[in-house]
């Protein structure tokens, strides 16, 4: 089976629909539940994570360009979700650099490239987010 | 530090300190889920004095490797003891402080056992039904009545600083920010630029100096399903500031159950705003509500950034941690995002 997934979303519900309820009262069915819950929604993750990160990245490097800024941020040598976060992260420490120095300008251009910075913050703040699985028959 | 371990010295220890206490054993001891800050248990202590064989019911607070909150217990227990037998707050009775690991591996405190209340989730509210309104009037109360209590000569203002009033939220944002910058594993565009909004349009000084508890919010409290709150719990953070701090925290989104209409998701905002004056002795101000309610996003993050660490680094394994790094982290940050965007052109 390659369909990580599937397999993460499965054993999640197994942990909070059988495990964590036969260990009610002991310490270890909180963890039980937590776990199974995250795994859930791991397997959710997982499955769009590099989707996100490549949208991040490029909405950045967007940004930086727009900015006038000459990005010295090498490409990431792979879609490894590691290599692209590594990628993410020093974008978004330049893009942070990029709206200080809006935010201390008077002008229209500098309000109107930091709303589009917020609309990017926005929207991949939303992409972030995950939904919370439904467990109607367990407790957490 | 095995359990069975724990209560033989535990038993020791309480026997030493309770007046003409012998005999002393920990008849039974469970560890009780969350509430990562600290270990926490449920012990019954059996004993004997001059009157004859009793049992009492304690909880044990005791620091575990490293906690969601970096915080002193002895604030906690100083917070517990200013709250206790003052106005009709219920709070646990503070009764030991031990600061040396030597006695049980790490340090600790002891305060009696309130015996009737469950915690609601701040997920699943609709659980308090049909006692909504009952339980959200004592929440505004008893809000209220912490921001009344008294600060000067308090346990707590002995043990903390007393800010000025205009710098109450200066401290509270430089703490946290710091422990975002400190903590954060990531960078943190959303966090940062709501801290230099935060800087840039400070909120009013602070009406009154008040007893601060911190973290109080639907799941820091016991009630009895039948619509009373038994206790009013995790005084971990507590310190002296802006009482709008506790009236935003507990009204966060997050604890709210998605519900926008009522305030903490259990009474509508008017009246919510109307119970919290009374008891607090506070005028509302929505400007200065606006600006501590932003904080309290930014103070979350500060908290999820630091289990997220915990976690990342094995110093704490409790899942509890992992979930605080990662969903309720995305959750203030969205909230983040959506309320400060369109204050800067963005459209929703």
């Amino acid at each position: 089976m390659s369909d990580i997934g599937m397999i993460l979303d499965r054993i999640g519900r197994k942990l909070v629909t059988e495990v964590a309820p036969k260990l009610e009262g002991d310490y270890s069915g909180g963890h039980a539940g937590m776990s199974g819950l995250m795994a859930v929604m791991a397997g959710e993750a997982w499955d769009g994570a590099a989707d996100r990160l490549a949208n991040e990245i490029a909405g950045l490097r967007g940004l930086l360009a727009l900015a006038g800024e000459t990005v010295s941020v090498a490409k990431s040598p792979s879609l490894k979700v590691s290599d692209l976060k590594t990628e993410r992260d020093a974008l978004a420490r330049d893009l942070i650099e990029v709206q200080i120095v809006l935010e201390g300008r008077d002008d229209d251009a500098a309000r109107d490239l930091n709303a589009k910075i917020w609309m990017h913050l926005m929207a991949t703040s939303m992409a972030r987010m995950p939904s919370a699985p439904e467990f109607p028959d367990a407790e957490e | 530090m095995l359990e069975s371990e724990l209560a033989t010295k535990f038993a020791a220890y309480a026997e030493a300190r309770l007046p003409g206490a012998r005999n002393a054993r920990v008849a039974s001891i469970n560890r009780i889920h969350g509430g990562a800050s600290r270990q926490t248990y449920s012990i019954d202590l059996a004993y004997e004095d001059a009157t004859g064989p009793k049992v009492k019911g304690l909880i044990l607070r005791r620091d575990p490797p490293d906690s969601l909150i970096d915080t002193e217990r002895r604030i906690e227990f100083a917070a517990i003891k200013s709250a206790y037998g003052q106005r009709d707050l219920p709070v646990p009775e503070a009764l030991f402080l031990e600061t040396d690991p030597a006695a049980l591996g790490a340090p600790f405190f002891v305060m009696g056992r309130i015996e009737k209340g469950e915690p609601l989730n701040p997920f699943r509210i609709d659980a308090v039904e049909p006692h909504r309104a009952a339980i959200g009037e004592q929440f505004f109360r008893h809000l209220g009545s912490i921001a009344a209590l008294p600060v000067e000569g308090s346990p707590l203002a002995a043990e903390t600083d007393t800010p000025a009033p205009d710098q109450c939220w200066r401290r509270e944002l430089d703490y946290w920010a710091n422990e975002i910058r400190s903590n954060a594993k990531d960078p943190q565009p959303v966090a940062e630029a709501a801290i230099r909004h935060l800087e840039r349009n400070p909120p009013p000084p602070a009406q009154r100096l008040s007893v601060v508890h911190g973290d109080y919010r639907t799941g820091n409290y016991l009630h009895d399903g039948e619509g009373t709150i038994t206790a009013i719990l995790d005084w971990e953070m507590a310190h002296i500031g802006d009482p709008y701090e506790d009236l935003a925290w507990a009204t966060d989104l997050l604890w709210c159950g998605n519900d926008q209409e009522r305030a903490a998701g259990l009474v509508p905002w008017p009246e919510a705003i109307a119970m919290w004056q009374q008891a607090s002795g506070c005028t509302f101000d929505p400007a200065a509500f606006e600006w501590w309610s932003l904080f309290a996003h930014v103070k979350a993050l500060g908290i999820w950034v630091t289990s997220e660490k915990a976690f990342a680094n094995g110093e704490n394994d409790d899942p509890i941690l992992a979930w605080s790094g990662w969903f309720t982290h995305a959750a203030h940050e969205l909230m983040l995002a959506m309320r400060l965007g369109p204050k800067y052109g963005a459209g929703a």
